[in-house]
């Protein structure tokens, strides 16, 4: 049977992101089909869309959405006709080795995220015969898209979908890089570079682990200001350079325990100056998309014992963490709303991402049109 | 107390070897001891130094493994006595800086000299004519005699008194900094799939150590033949192969595309190759944990950031293996002493201090797991 669906998709790496009409197939068993309202400008769709991340192609953009459950297929338990729910970039099956031992982060099943098909090598959106598949097997650029129930987690009815969007993958990123795959704990000095929608995040998941020094480094004035006077930065430098010197004198010369990097483009020299901000012990986690190399003479790592820990979805278990993060933000410790900087039009989404681009939003988030 | 002269192999310069001269050593001032140094280990970060890999302040007395016998004591010393048997750790451990306070004493402040061998007032014990010579890590164990930090002097229990010295010096730094890799710094935990890029006297305790942490499988990765059969047949290793490549695909068999859970590296020196294979061996969630230097004017951690975040890898440094020397040297001694340590198995050859030289060639040939210089007295 199958509907109709509007949707921004990418068919050549460098084209801008095009608004067409897709075919979108019924789910199929253990699949749902969504009818997304809200849709993350995540950087990483970007990176796709100019070539920097591979995927394959033409894809459906968007992995951060939420929205209400349209129909289930066969053999669907997770969620029901009529929920709410938000869709999380990783799926979690609950049975591969990673899921059953509470590293969801890693699920096999995330498998095809850079392919865009289902487990079976089929797509559901289709046009003029053509295949496209999904963003981490979701498309949530789309209006409605199929995704697997393991990639679908329900929330609470009050919580608005522009914010539920952005708590299955910007926001545990980056709370998670600080507090899971971190591990930052409370008294400790905390060097975070880049704050967007990723960084912005590991600044709240820093300041709420009790760090002593949650010090921010970003060239852009507009992002240093809302990370201390809105997400519980202490310090901000638009350069490393500053931030250095100071971590030096604020830590009497111990330096940082933490480095976090979560910057739009990676590139060696962040990781460079990462590695040298942290002191004895010190850990150097970094979530960022990019060709950025550690190009370090091992002393550097042997002498004072630091570590560089990647991080996929800040170390975070969807099932569990999105409704942590959900919780957290209706007690008022985590601030989502005021990541939302603007908000755009489907028809929009090449503007949404320039807007980006030039530093202009912490999040810019898709409201789609029914 | 008075001066005394000592013969110890010295460095005078990169390239050159290590020479035999008579110096003459100080009395220990307060907080510090002269030891008769009985035997001393021959490890391969002493000849990072001849080969100009360690930028290390010359002329210098080589020598970080060592164990002996407390011939005097400075002012205010409480740790030991003259007459003690003691091994010495490779820094000092003072027990009150922040490393100390937080369990990582083996970066302890008072190791800042270990690079120049001055003592903390700025002054020095060994002397050659006019000339002012540092212990390497403050010790100089390559000396029949040095004057040492009472903070880096590890005194032996009623137990351990019987233990040869060959095998005493052993423990203050090979031994620790292999097993410890495996057991301390990289974790290694029951079931665990992990691969041990060489196997010589530090890669050969770091096999130890991962087995006793419960390893399912402990791979070995060493080109020299006599060093993997040493390894399987006598320290616990389970496969042992001559290059990354087989390594590799023989891990990615047998667990099933999941990959290893931790590479540690303990060969000679490392090369971005190997530090390369060693993340790639590694699956998700995996580690590389990296003892061993690389070459001076190389940045062998050349890795991709990406090849981490995706699969949640880690790459870390490890110093004295994450041990911490007060605790991990008696510790060891006493698994050695149950039968499940071996350390006369890591003692290839037995040298004479006359004998530097050739043994380091003797290393360098992949001939030994560890040589020993058993000092004359």
């Amino acid at each position: 049977m199958g509907i109709t669906t509007r949707a921004a998709v990418c068919r050549v790496p460098g084209q801008p992101w095009e608004i067409t009409e897709l075919e979108l197939d019924d789910p199929k068993a253990n699949e749902v089909r969504i009818k997304f309202y809200a849709a993350g400008l995540c950087h990483s769709d970007d990176h796709i869309q100019k070539g920097d991340a591979p995927m394959r192609m033409p894809v459906v953009g968007g992995h951060e959405g939420a929205g209400i459950v349209e129909s289930v297929g066969p053999s669907v338990t997770r969620v029901k006709a009529g929920d709410h729910v938000t869709c999380s970039f990783i799926p979690a099956c609950g049975k591969c080795r990673y899921c059953a031992t509470g590293r969801q982060q890693l699920c096999d099943a995330g498998l095809n995220a850079a392919v865009g098909c289902f487990l079976d090598g089929t797509f559901r959106f289709h046009q003029d015969g053509e295949d496209f598949g999904g963003l981490c097997v979701l498309g949530t650029f789309s209006q409605y898209a199929v995704v697997h129930e393991y990639s679908v987690i329900k929330i609470p009815e009050e919580i608005p979908f522009d914010v539920a969007a952005l708590v299955a993958c910007g926001v545990p990123t980056g709370w998670g890089s600080a507090v899971r795959a971190g591990g930052v704990r409370a008294g400790q000095t905390v060097v975070i570079y880049g704050t967007g929608g990723v960084g912005m995040n590991a600044v709240q998941g820093a300041a709420l682990a009790g760090a002593k020094n949650v010090i921010v480094v970003d060239p852009v004035a507009f992002k240093r200001d809302m990370a201390t006077a809105v997400f519980g930065a202490t310090h901000a430098f638009a350069t490393a350079k500053e931030a250095h010197d100071f971590v030096v004198e604020t830590t009497w010369g111990e330096l940082a325990e933490h480095a976090i990097i979560t910057v739009g483009i990676l590139h060696d020299e962040v990781i460079a100056n990462a590695i040298r901000i942290v002191g004895k012990t010190g850990q150097v986690t970094i979530t960022a998309v990019g060709n950025g190399w550690i190009n370090e003479n091992p002393g550097l790592l042997i002498g004072y014992q630091r570590r560089v820990q990647g991080s996929i979805y800040g170390g975070c278990c969807p099932l569990v963490d999105v409704p942590q993060l959900i919780g957290l933000y209706q007690a008022g410790k985590l601030k989502l709303d005021e990541l939302i900087t603007r908000r755009y039009k489907l028809d929009e989404i090449n503007e949404g991402y320039q807007d980006m681009l030039d530093g202009r939003n912490i999040r810019g988030v898709i409201l789609h049109e029914h | 107390m008075s001066t005394i002269t000592t013969r110890a192999a010295i460095a005078r310069a990169p390239h050159v070897g290590w020479e035999i001269v008579d110096l003459r050593l100080d009395p220990p001032k307060a907080h510090e001891v002269r030891v008769k140094l009985m035997a001393a280990g021959l490890c391969h970060s002493d000849d990072h130094i001849t080969t100009g890999d360690a930028p290390i302040r010359l002329p210098v007395v080589g020598g970080h493994e060592g164990a002996g016998i407390v011939e005097s004591v400075g002012p205010d010393v409480q740790r030991v006595k003259p007459g003690d048997k003691i091994v010495c750790s490779y820094i000092p451990a003072c027990g009150a800086c922040r490393p100390c306070s937080t369990g990582h004493s083996n970066m302890c402040v008072k190791g800042l000299n270990a690079g120049t061998g001055m003592f903390e007032d700025g002054t020095w014990r060994f002397h050659e004519g006019d000339t002012d010579i540092g212990g390497f890590c403050t010790l100089g164990t390559f000396s029949q005699y040095a004057v040492v930090s009472e903070w880096a002097t590890v005194p032996l229990r009623e137990d351990f008194q019987d233990i040869p010295w060959e095998l005493l010096c052993l423990v203050g730094c090979g031994v620790p900094t292999g097993w410890g890799s495996a057991v301390h710094a990289a974790g290694v935990q029951a079931g665990d799939t992990v691969v041990i890029f060489g196997a010589g006297g530090v890669g050969s305790n770091a096999v130890q150590g991962a087995r006793f942490a419960g390893a399912k499988n402990v791979i070995v990765v060493d080109p020299v033949e006599f060093k993997r059969e040493m390894a399987t047949t006598v320290f616990g290793a389970t496969h042992a192969f001559a290059t990354a490549k087989e390594a590799h695909e023989f891990i990615r068999e047998t667990t099933w595309g999941q990959l290893a859970d931790h590479a540690i590296m303990t060969p000679g020196a490392v090369t971005e190759e190997m530090v390369n294979a060693a993340v790639q061996m590694t699956g998700k969630g995996g580690k590389v944990t990296i003892t061993a230097v690389g070459h001076i004017n190389e940045r062998a951690v050349h890795v991709p950031a990406g090849a981490l975040i995706g699969y949640m890898r880690q790459v870390r440094g490890a110093l004295f293996g994450d041990s911490n020397p007060l605790y991990d040297i008696p510790m060891l001694l006493g698994l050695y002493k149950s039968g499940q340590l071996k350390l006369d198995e890591l003692v290839t050859r037995k040298y004479t201090l006359d004998q530097v030289n050739q043994a380091y060639q003797d290393m360098n040939d992949g001939r030994n797991i560890r040589g020993v210089i058993v000092h004359e007295h």
